[in-house]
């Protein structure tokens, strides 16, 4: 057995160096998302194209190091992340190049694509809260905003702010409202803290479920990844909270963010890459993020699933999703300013 | 096999030996280096706000963990290792092998499952606030998900560290004192002081020191527990603030603490007084403990390995149980052979490549060479994310002057060769893990005295044989116990196999760190058990090995 795979291996180590000097249809994929569903959506790509699909799947941030480092003779075609800021991110280090595509710029709102066409949109995701039960009545109408309130003080359960998705809503704070708002928010929420922050997104909401807190904090995929769960202890927790959107009160709508993909700046396969990102921006594969993993699609006429249409609508906010990156430093400042570790 | 391939290094000429083993030394360091050489940028703004900030937090909680897991890992692995070395008590014979096993869990699972028992809506908690009918608020909660909480998380599953090396130690290399003051009748508590503790104390701080800084370097138990250490402050300044300069500085600060660890280590280790006349080696003769004492000495075993291993292998065996079906298939059985592969390749190696620079230094010390291999040794203190940009800054740059001139002088075209690679990777497991080697061959060579060598080469015999008649003995199970560490290491590992790695390659504890990514626990708990079932085999394999070794009387 292992003889055979030592040879199986060299095998395949030389027909890696023999591609290497030969042009094969194939498309290289650098991508931070880490999901199974993406594996669905790579193989159907390969059966209607016949382009191999390569992927190498690390944090965006390392990701975008090792392009960077790699130079022009990456071998990458395209880069995802799992939100705005990271993309924002790739564009300012002069990894991506700009893609002319008319599929994409039907697919894909405005709002949800770089202005020189970068990097583009594919799903969305929408930073809530989790009520439990007993809090519901009267906070129907929460805004981000009164999280800061005194009138939660020892309600807030939240991870900590090492997380992106912390630091892409204290960014689109700072957006709003500027960095001294910002501060102050911060340090209003801190106040209000249950606990110290700990844990994960789905830890928060158990931790309401127990009481532990009144609010948690929490970004919606995971809630439908609860639901859904083998683990008795989150199936049971999810079904003790409620899902509030809560708003912007300047703009009225729920802080998002967005996964997204563009094309690297010496992508050896960039006719694939094109191809690729435009198939990940048709029905069919909306349909499957939407489905499988519970995200929202960009893809205006695709339907949430079931279960995500169940916890209600949303306005998006208006924010700009290159705020998201541009503030990103400004915010993890504020943070440590805040205390919120 | 590895001592057949130390025999054809020593058969070429000892010159060529010393030349190599300083290159290969100065290639191990240069990402350190690079790394190391960010401190002297300028300061820039995100530096300034960082020492406003947060960085007293960092350095006190890393200190905290440091001595924290210090004193554990010592008191855990230490006495374990002295009850099963010199007695035999109840089930003896079982923990000798039993009690290594928590160092085949990864330390982010253990903390994820202790985690969901023990914190404040832990199944465990809950279990017993519904027997006592109370609240959590009514009672006086010590909460796991805290910087204590994680350095007994990380203590558990690091002790077999300071286990590993003392009983090694004690078994091998000192027995002949033990049996001597043994037979004079010199009572057990006197032996304990006077002769075993400071016979010990190079394994001890061997030991204690990997134990160290693997729980520093930790990043996944750390982030989980909301702790603020050097390293969530590294990933924090890299990805939020996309400060790679800053990062690397944060990381070059975490070097030069364990730079002073380091320097302590060798500053003790000059004073030691106590040495193994290394005459004879036959096995300690074991005392029967009867009554209380057996008793005794059966429970202090019994809680690190229960503690380490049983509960949380309970768990993950349940979660096992639920999702095998939904997780293995063709592919996964591909990562599982990968997985094998590359920690093999890679702790062979490494164990050879540490034993040439350890050999080197004993046989013909230089001063520039001995910097350079203690230099290496910091490799395992660094996270491994950011011992791969080092890696990455390293090979990028050779590829791309490859590619350049190779375009330049046949006009053709060719792809990154070593960026990207499997090289590169293996490459990144050497920077990383090769000082686990070093310690444990310095430890070992540091017990043989220097006249060995001497005297043989004044009796005529030659290099080759030399090594192969005096040292390839002494050296055999420190070997393979190295090789065993570094193969449960590379299973183990996850920043630096992620970032370096080709397409499409994954290893187990890639695709279990993809399942939680997405929620699933109970599936993540598949690859991780083949990372445990992988590291018992090697475990219990190689013991048995030594356990020959040294029965035979060698």
């Amino acid at each position: 057995m292992y003889k055979e795979y030592k040879t199986l291996k060299l095998v395949s180590i030389i027909s890696i160096l023999l591609s290497s000097f030969l042009f094969s249809n194939e498309v290289n994929i650098y991508s931070h998302r880490h999901y199974d569903t993406d594996k669905k959506l790579f193989k159907i790509f390969e059966q209607n194209t016949g382009i191999k699909v390569n992927v190498i799947k690390a944090k965006a941030s390392a990701l975008i190091n090792r392009i960077k480092n790699e130079g022009k003779n990456s071998p990458a075609d395209v880069l995802i992340t799992v939100d705005a800021g990271r993309l924002y991110k790739a564009k300012k280090s002069n990894i991506l190049q700009s893609i002319d595509s008319k599929i994409l710029k039907n697919n894909i709102p405005k709002n949800f694509r770089d202005k020189d066409n970068q990097w583009f949109g594919l799903t969305k995701r929408a930073r809530v809260t989790l009520l439990s039960l007993k809090q519901t009545k009267d906070t129907k109408e929460l805004t981000y905003e009164e999280l800061a309130s005194p009138k939660y003080k020892g309600k807030i359960v939240v991870r900590s702010s090492n997380n992106i998705y912390n630091q892409s809503l204290l960014s689109a704070i700072i957006s709003h409202y500027g960095k001294d708002y910002a501060l102050k928010w911060a340090k209003g929420v801190v106040a209000n803290m249950a606990r110290k922050p700990k844990g994960n997104d789905r830890s928060q909401v158990i931790a309401v479920a127990s009481n532990i807190g009144d609010i948690a904090i929490a970004n919606t995929y995971y809630i439908g990844k609860m639901v859904n769960n083998k683990k008795k202890s989150q199936r049971e927790a999810i079904k003790k909270v409620k899902v509030i959107f809560p708003k912007f009160k300047k703009s009225g709508g729920t802080h998002i963010n967005i996964s997204g993909a563009g094309v690297t700046r010496y992508a050896p396969n960039r006719k694939n890459a094109i191809k690729f990102i435009e198939f990940l921006s048709s029905s069919q594969a909306q349909e499957i993020f939407a489905k499988a993993n519970y995200e929202y699609p960009i893809l205006k006429n695709i339907k949430s699933s079931k279960l995500v249409s169940s916890w209600g609508s949303f306005k998006d906010d208006t924010i700009s999703m290159n705020d998201l990156g541009a503030y990103n430093k400004d915010a993890i400042k504020i943070f440590d300013k805040a205390n919120w570790r | 096999m590895i001592k057949l391939i130390g025999d054809k290094i020593i058969l070429k000429k000892s010159s060529k030996l010393t030349i190599s083993s300083f290159f290969i030394v100065l290639l191990i360091c240069l990402p350190i280096i690079i790394i190391f050489s960010q401190i002297f940028t300028q300061n820039s703004d995100i530096w300034i706000h960082l020492t406003n900030t947060v960085l007293k937090e960092y350095i006190f909680n890393t200190f905290y963990i440091m001595i924290g897991v210090g004193i554990i890992t010592f008191i855990l692995g230490f006495t374990t290792a002295y009850l099963t070395s010199l007695y035999n008590f109840s089930y003896s014979r079982f923990f000798n092998y039993a009690l290594v096993l928590p160092f085949a869990l990864p330390t982010y699972i253990v903390a994820f499952i202790y985690a969901g028992m023990f914190d404040m809506t832990g199944s465990i908690t809950t279990f017993f606030l519904n027997i006592f009918n109370t609240n959590i608020s009514n009672i006086d909660f010590f909460d796991i998900m805290s910087i204590e909480g994680a350095i007994i998380v990380m203590s558990l599953v690091l002790y077999p560290y300071v286990y590993l090396t003392v009983k090694l130690y004690l078994s091998f290399e000192s027995s002949a004192v033990i049996n001597a003051s043994k037979s004079m009748g010199i009572s057990s508590y006197k032996i304990f002081y006077k002769v075993i503790l400071p016979i010990c104390r190079p394994a001890i701080i061997a030991g204690i020191s990997l134990a160290i800084m693997e729980a520093i370097s930790d990043f996944g138990v750390v982030d989980y527990y909301g702790v603020s250490t050097f390293v969530t402050g590294i990933f924090r300044t890299w990805f939020g603030m996309g400060s790679i300069q800053d990062a690397c500085k944060l990381a070059s600060l975490l070097i030069i603490f364990i730079f002073l660890i380091i320097f302590l280590e060798k500053l003790q280790r000059r004073n030691i007084k106590y040495k193994s006349s290394g005459k004879d080696f036959i096995p300690i003769y074991k005392t029967k403990l009867k009554g209380y004492k057996n008793i005794l000495a059966f429970i202090i075993c019994i809680i690190p390995f229960f503690f380490g291993f049983i509960l949380p292998f309970m768990q993950m065996s349940y979660w096992f149980i639920l999702s095998y079906k939904d997780i293995i298939d063709d592919q996964f059985l591909y990562i599982l052979l990968n997985t094998i592969f590359l920690a093999s390749i890679s702790a062979f190696i490494i164990v050879i490549l540490a034993l040439l620079l350890t050999y080197n230094l004993k046989r013909k010390h230089t001063k520039t060479t001995n910097i350079l291999v203690q230099i290496s040794k910091l490799g395992y203190s660094i996270p491994g994310a950011v011992i791969a940009i080092g890696v990455l800054v390293l090979f990028s740059y050779i590829d791309n002057i490859l590619i350049d001139s190779i375009k330049f002088l046949f006009n053709i075209n060719i792809n990154l060769l070593l960026t990207g690679s499997i090289i590169a990777m293996i490459f990144g497991y050497i920077v990383r893990f090769i000082s686990i080697c070093i310690n444990n061959y310095e430890s070992t060579f540091s017990n043989i005295p220097s006249s060995y060598y001497n005297a043989s080469k004044s009796m005529g015999i030659n290099e080759k044989n030399t090594f192969k008649k005096v040292f390839s003995p002494l050296i055999k199970n420190t070997s393979y116990i190295a090789f065993l560490m570094i193969f449960i290491e590379v299973i183990k590992e996850l920043p630096l196999s992620m970032i370096l790695r080709p397409f499409n390659y994954d290893t187990l504890a890639i695709r279990s760190y993809e399942l939680t990514q997405q929620g699933q626990i109970v599936e993540s708990a598949v690859p991780s058990m083949f990372i445990v079932i992988f590291s018992m085999i090697s475990i219990i394999f190689l013991i048995s090995k030594t356990k020959k070794a040294y029965d035979n009387g060698l």
